[in-house]
């Protein structure tokens, strides 16, 4: 996962003027989201219904993507999963960024003792890792959505509150902050009128980052059989339905899956870092 | 060295053909298996009656298991990775062959000298694995182990009409009657009749069946159990019978079916019983080694676990049995590897039976046939639109997860709500042993396989107490009629009377069946000697098991 805003190397190769990839990507993860709100309008078929006896059937015109191992449509699937997988990125990043931007704020206007606490508690949460953490927890309670949400938003509000943090002290040695506390505001005025709208864009930027590595972690969950419970449509869930049909010889509706996790993780993460740049002014 | 310009040419050429290499991927993963009927899967299988006998001995060979065994105390062996393994190290008064007959075990004789005695003479010579020789005495105490209610035991209903066992000579135990039981003579091939040294058993105490030896006579002893892993059998150098050919047999616990599969191809593990079914085509067509089918004796069952909810009413379970598409599920789960089936009783288990027996215990069966709109009066009838059913399900195998999914469909096409429950692998087996575990589920997929050649073994767990009434049915009338086939010993007259109770459990729809799904066993080219049918579950399996070459 990324810690600070960083523009990688990779990518810039693949940037020209009029940014073909950022405008793709955008249009992708729109698609995917309009997709997510329209599931129900759009899915051809329930997604759960299964037709055993047309079990693993390849694309045709009743079956876009075909059938998976247990007679499901996969595109009907891939639809109604859109809704899943995106739900649980948004609930982590949510959570991790109104979390992780309380405690920078804090920590970072308030300094002290208070800081000390608050850093050194972020980097306890940092040290263990976000996915054993998830695992743990839905161990615990059982499988569903929200367990492995709460899970992963504990994990990721450290890097949200680090960087909140650093950007709050950069804010606070500026000098409308001083001219503000010589004009007699009060220390929350200044923190909430000014210096969050300040800071705001770029730990938005990175929100839109982590949606993508909360996906991906939320889909391995998932494949893992510890995210959502059996028959709810969901892509890492689909792609680890989809193992039996790799064993069958026929893994297109464990490839659908896939393909949807990785161009969506990339397509927010592009977009993401697409809009760290400008609000960092950082040109291409 | 290219320069960049022919390096350049090059990746202009390289991207189509990158481009149609995945293409080609791609179709080559659309397209579908071959159609074939699901009512027409003689031709995916046959049926062997067994592997080739081995050539020699061996070293070492490992073995697959879908589940880490709860424990090895017999008295709790109710699936099938504990009675895999427990089969080698612990044996019975009788013995269940290969070919599915009885034949003496530990006993050398027995003797019903009158309906309701059974006299058992043990082999002189016979020693377990701590040294001790077995004795009548051992025997009283292993069955007893079965009897004492603290115990809990699995296998305790086989026990019912037992009166008293007392050891009439140092190699004589005589078992007394409260009446007579044609079950009982035969249940001594199963678990239920393994003697353990009386001596072990209560050295280890608490831990027993858990942590150290089992302290059985069998070919193979319990050496190392590394839990969560595997554990190793060695070969028990002063064993009665004949040798085993393998020195040291490996268990291998691989909960995830790919991995098991993997394992088959990769040489990782050499063989497997219960293959899993979506790797029959890889594992056949691999080179590797060979797939054998066997006799099963086994259904593929929706249990009945409680009718405290929807399933309470027998208009509701006709509804959801009538809903599932059988035909879909031998296709899909068992890849056409299994037939269609409307009893829950095996075809192969009534061979003894006369046609007139076999017609009555077949003929009038509801069909196996999906029908949606019979089905769906039923459940407007029964007043059980939108009331929930709660299956269990579990990752161990497609026959579980597909039949869990087909209820699914079955109940969302006739206005049954039908929720999943996944359990994980290794504490999927409590669901048999442990009413806890069965809390808040309605019904789970059961592959039942008989322990004895004889439908009674199963129709009489529909008995008011028996250990797998997990619903707790009760009907006097059934009660009865078990009571009449337990106290029958002419095989004949026994059959008929269970054709009775056959239909009887199929119009109370006590579980609903499935499909028939034959044993399965792959080995690698290294090793061969291992049985097709489901004896393996009782039988000393592993000590046939040698050099294929």
């Amino acid at each position: 996962m990324t810690m600070t805003l960083v523009r990688r190397p990779g990518l810039a190769k693949v940037r020209t003027k009029r940014a073909p990839l950022y405008v793709a990507s955008l249009v992708f993860a729109g698609v995917v989201v309009l997709l997510a709100l329209l599931a129900p309008w759009i899915q051809p078929y329930d997604p759960n219904i299964a037709d055993l006896g047309n079990a693993l059937a390849p694309p045709s015109g009743d079956h876009l993507f075909g059938v998976d191992a247990a007679g499901r449509d996969t595109f009907s699937r891939l639809v109604a999963g859109a809704r899943t997988s995106l739900l649980g990125p948004l609930g982590v990043v949510v959570f991790s960024t109104v979390l992780g931007a309380a405690v920078g704020v804090a920590a970072g206007w308030r300094g002290g003792w208070l800081d000390s606490v608050l850093s050194r508690g972020s980097e306890l949460t940092l040290a263990f890792p976000g996915l054993l953490l998830a695992i743990l927890i839905v161990s615990v309670y059982g499988e569903g959505l929200l367990a492995p949400v709460v899970a992963l938003s504990v994990a990721y509000f450290p890097y949200v509150s680090r960087l909140t943090r650093s950007l709050v002290l950069a804010e606070r040695a500026r000098p409308y902050v001083a001219a503000y506390q010589v004009q007699g505001h009060s220390g929350l005025q200044i923190c909430v009128r000014h210096v969050v709208p300040n800071i705001a864009p770029v730990v938005l930027a990175q929100s839109t980052v982590n949606f993508g590595y909360a996906l991906i972690d939320l889909a391995g969950l998932s494949f893992l059989g510890l995210g959502v419970p059996a028959l709810t449509p969901d892509w890492g869930r689909m792609v680890f339905d989809g193992k039996s049909a790799i064993q069958s010889g026929y893994p297109l509706s464990a490839i659908i899956p896939c393909l949807a996790i990785v161009l969506t993780v990339v397509a927010f993460n592009v977009v993401g870092e697409r809009w760290a740049d400008k609000v960092a002014g950082r040109t291409r | 060295m290219p320069t960049q310009n022919s390096a350049r040419t090059f990746r202009r050429a390289a991207a189509p053909a990158t481009a149609a290499l995945a293409a080609f991927a791609l179709l080559a993963a659309c397209s579908g298996p071959a159609k074939h009927g699901a009512d027409s899967p003689a031709a995916n299988y046959q049926l062997s009656e067994g592997t080739p006998p081995a050539k020699g001995t061996i070293d070492k060979f490992s073995w697959a298991l879908y589940a880490e065994p709860l424990t090895l105390d017999w008295i709790q062996a109710f699936d099938y990775p504990q009675n895999t393994v427990l089969s080698n190290v612990c044996e019975s008064l009788m013995r269940w062959t290969p070919q599915l007959t009885l034949a003496p075990g530990l006993a050398e004789k027995a003797a019903n000298p009158d309906p309701n005695t059974w006299v058992y003479d043990l082999r002189p010579g016979v020693k377990f694995h701590n040294g001790e020789p077995l004795t009548a005495d051992d025997v009283v105490f292993s069955f007893g182990r079965q009897t004492n209610p603290e115990l809990a035991a699995a296998w305790a209903d086989s026990f019912e009409n037992v009166a008293a066992v007392t050891a009439t000579g140092p190699l004589q135990v005589t078992v007394k009657l409260k009446q007579p039981d044609a079950l009982f003579p035969q249940l001594m091939a199963t678990a239920a009749g393994v003697v353990a040294s009386r001596k072990g058993v209560e050295a280890a105490g608490k831990d027993y069946g858990v942590d150290g030896s089992l302290d059985c006579t069998g070919p193979y002893k319990l050496t190392h159990w590394a839990k969560g892993q595997s554990l190793e059998l060695d070969r028990f150098d002063d064993y009665w019978g004949t040798k085993a050919k393998a020195k040291t047999v490996e268990f291998k616990f691989l909960t995830d079916p790919a991995a098991r599969t993997n394992a088959m191809l990769s040489g990782e593990v050499d063989g497997s019983f219960l293959v899993p079914t979506d790797s029959y085509e890889r594992l056949r067509t691999s080179g590797v080694g060979s797939l054998y089918f066997g006799e099963g004796l086994s259904t593929v069952n929706v249990n009945v676990t409680s009718i405290k909810g929807a399933l309470g009413d027998v208009r509701v379970r006709r509804a959801l049995s009538m809903a599932l598409d059988r035909g879909g599920f031998v296709k899909a789960a068992l890849g056409g590897n299994g037939t269609v089936t409307n009893s829950i009783t095996p075809k192969a288990a009534w061979a003894a039976a006369g046609p007139e027996t076999r017609a009555a215990a077949f003929d009038a069966l509801p069909p196996a046939a999906q029908d949606i709109e019979q089905a769906k009066k039923l459940i407007e009838e029964a007043g059980a639109k939108g009331k929930t059913v709660t299956v269990a399900t579990s990752p161990i195998g497609q026959d579980v997860t597909l039949l869990a999914t087909a209820l699914q469909t079955a109940g969302s096409k006739i206005g049954l709500k039908v929720e999943l429950k996944t359990i994980a692998p290794d504490a999927f087996s409590a669901l048999f042993t442990d009413p806890a575990a069965r809390e808040g589920i309605d019904a789970f997929p059961e592959t039942f396989y008989l322990s004895v050649t004889d439908p009674v073994d199963l129709l009489r767990n529909f008995k008011t107490g028996a250990y797998q009434n997990h619903a707790s049915y009760s009907n006097p009338e059934y009660d009865a009629l078990v009571e009449q086939i337990t106290s029958t010993y002419d095989p004949a007259q026994r059959l008929a009377l269970e054709a009775k109770l056959q239909q009887k459990a199929a119009e109370e729809v006590v579980w609903m069946p499935v499909a028939e799904w034959p044993s399965t066993v792959f080995l690698n080219k290294k090793i061969t000697g291992a049985p097709t049918t489901i004896a393996y579950m009782y039988y000393p399996w592993a000590a046939d098991v040698g050099a294929a070459g």
